[in-house]
């Protein structure tokens, strides 16, 4: 087990059983102090760009997981306006996307961004998440 | 035993003609003598002129003009290739004798064929070439034409004139050519004259005609610029081919292509919809049960049975969904009938009414150009419901719902139009997704992402098209074209 725990981790994900499932998976293995869930990229985006504007850009996650089928904003959306934020956090955050999608036009559109850090397919597999909370703290 | 009615001299002398009686026909010196035969064979049945005197491809035409005229009247005019005794082809224009020649003073009182020669004589060369391009010409429904543009005058061959349907001495005119064609080819054919008598662009395409008993035809039509010794453009030549049959083939088979086409999208999204749909609520099982596994408190454990509960009823939901849709694609034949688009209204007012007097919501309709249509009753209401539940439901916060419904006919289909002044959608963003499944792009609670998705599985599975036209904060109209 690692020495070092991630501060803030960040879910973005409609899914509400997901949701609770991945929080006791986060809270029994103990792989972040702190976690913020949000139900679309749209309230995701809001939040970060209010962060920068009132000058809390310490709030910001260091890992984000995001779901890609989303209402109102999608993940494809939400990795194309975060890039253009993320440089403005002293920060280096890590973006994952979790998503039960096994196209392998997602796949490989995801690999095609340097700004994704990985591709899970769900469901999540409980060490493999522990591990990327590990290499990320 | 055979009575011949000897016309005055002159005539007998001049005209080559036929008498008809009974079954019988009886020929006049001058026509006996002009194929060679001896004047005393006065008589010939109309088995022998049909199967030894006549050309085979005239014989044909002959036959059915013969009976016309005398069993209906019907006056004729065809040209023909008459065999001699010595067994050569003579060229004769054949008429009836509508004018009632008096022979005598005497109203002929049988029926009268007359045989003129062929004026213009073409040399047995040409008449041989003559009779391999007929026998092409027929064989492979082609008639030819030829435009003047000097004269302003235009020239079609016989096959022309039978394929077009007009009789055999119809003269073609340039200034009525509108009429060869029916409205929508008329703008494609004028384009390929002109620019072929302008610039001498030939032209090769297919395109519909219009025959004289108002049959559409399929032909596909050639043409190229006839030019003079000055390299001036003077006329245009071109042939045509019947392709009626093959063209209607082929679009048929275009249809079936297009519908095999649709429900092979429909069959691929579905397949997407319920990969995609399981995975989420499957993938959730999954991870319930290595958390099960991965705990040792009991109490945890039961916890996590718990949420298989919430699980397997979101699954139940989907599974209900994608039934709904499957149902969709298999009912299509499913009875239709006349459903009055008023009547399906009413239903869906009456359904809906609590969500409307709520609302506050006006609903206005138009059904005065189109009032019913043949289509399955449950799917226009279905149809409806969702549509007019959709405008209330996004409705913009600042006015009361107002929506406007409206049938007509565009392009010859029927067409239904449903106006909100909404919200609206910004298609920019959404519009590729506005009719997949679990979309929902406002943050209505109740906003579910199925009902759009079934409304346009339900049109399409009855080759139907649904499009959508709004403007953010105005208004909405989905245009269903059925």
């Amino acid at each position: 087990m690692s020495n070092k725990l991630i501060e803030l981790a960040c879910i973005i994900d409609d899914d509400d059983i997901y949701i609770n499932l991945i929080k006791r998976v986060i809270e029994t293995k103990k792989l972040c102090e702190n976690l913020i869930v949000f139900k679309n990229g749209k309230q995701s985006i809001d939040y970060f760009q209010a962060l920068l504007e009132n000058l809390d850009r310490d709030k910001i996650p260091d890992i984000i997981l995001i779901d890609l089928n989303m209402p109102i904003m999608d993940g494809w959306e939400f990795i194309e306006q975060f890039t253009k934020i993320k440089n403005k956090f002293n920060k280096l955050i890590t973006l994952y996307i979790v998503s039960s999608s096994i196209n392998p036009a997602d796949i490989d559109r995801a690999k095609s961004l340097n700004s994704i850090e990985g591709y899970l397919v769900k469901p999540i597999v409980i060490n493999k998440l522990e591990r990327i909370f590990n290499k990320s703290a | 035993m055979v009575q011949i009615i000897k016309p005055p001299k002159p005539i007998d002398n001049v005209i080559g003609y036929l008498e008809l009686k009974n079954n019988s026909i009886l020929c006049s010196k001058v026509f006996l003598s002009d194929i060679g035969y001896p004047a005393k064979n006065k008589e010939f049945s109309l088995e022998f002129f049909l199967s030894k005197l006549i050309h085979k491809d005239d014989s044909k035409l002959f036959k059915n003009n013969y009976f016309n005229f005398t069993k209906n009247n019907i006056d004729f005019r065809q040209s023909m290739l008459i065999k001699s005794k010595k067994g050569k082809y003579k060229e004769f224009v054949c008429t009836t004798n509508h004018d009632n020649i008096n022979f005598n003073n005497k109203v002929a009182k049988s029926k009268f064929l007359f045989f003129n020669k062929r004026k213009y004589k073409t040399n047995k060369k040409v008449k041989k070439s003559q009779f391999f391009y007929k026998e092409t010409a027929e064989m492979t429904s082609t008639g030819s034409w030829y435009v003047d543009l000097i004269k302003r005058k235009s020239y079609w061959d016989q096959q022309t004139r039978r394929i077009l349907e007009y009789p055999e001495d119809y003269k073609p005119s340039v200034n009525k050519s509108v009429l060869y064609y029916p409205k929508e080819s008329r703008e494609l054919a004028k384009k390929l004259f002109l620019r072929c008598s302008i610039h001498g662009e030939s032209f090769n395409t297919e395109i519909k005609m219009l025959t004289q008993n108002n049959r559409e035809l399929w032909v596909k039509a050639k043409g190229k610029p006839v030019f003079n010794d000055k390299k001036q453009i003077v006329g245009i030549r071109g042939v045509f081919q019947n392709i009626d049959e093959t063209k209607a083939k082929e679009l048929s088979l275009q249809r079936t292509s297009n519908i095999i086409a649709s429900q092979n999208k429909r069959l691929f999204n579905f397949a997407h919809i319920v990969s995609h749909n399981l995975r989420s609520h499957t993938s959730n099982l999954s991870l319930v049960v290595e958390l099960i596994n991965s705990t040792e408190s009991k109490d945890e454990k039961l916890e996590l049975i718990k949420s298989i509960e919430d699980i397997t009823s979101s699954l139940n939901e989907t599974i209900e969904h994608l039934n709904e849709v499957v149902t969709i694609q298999t009912s299509t034949n499913k009875s239709k009938s006349q459903v009055k688009f008023s009547e399906s209204l009413k239903h869906v007012k009456t359904s809906i009414g609590q969500i409307i007097l709520k609302n506050n919501a006006t609903i206005n309709s138009d059904f005065s150009k189109v009032d019913t249509i043949k289509y399955i009753p449950a799917y226009l209401e279905s149809i409806l419901l969702n549509l007019v539940t959709n405008s209330i439901k996004y409705k913009h916060p600042e006015r009361d719902p107002i929506i406007s419904i409206q049938s007509y006919m565009e392009n010859s289909r029927v067409v239904l139009e449903i106006t909100d002044n909404g919200i609206g959608i910004d298609l920019d963003k959404f519009g590729g997704k506005l009719f997949g499944m679990y979309k929902t792009f406002h943050y209505n609670k109740d906003a579910v992402g199925i009902g759009l998705f079934i409304t346009k599985n339900q049109i399409e599975a009855l080759n139907g098209e649904i499009n959508v036209f709004s403007e953010v904060e105005k208004f909405t109209t989905f245009k269903i074209t059925f």
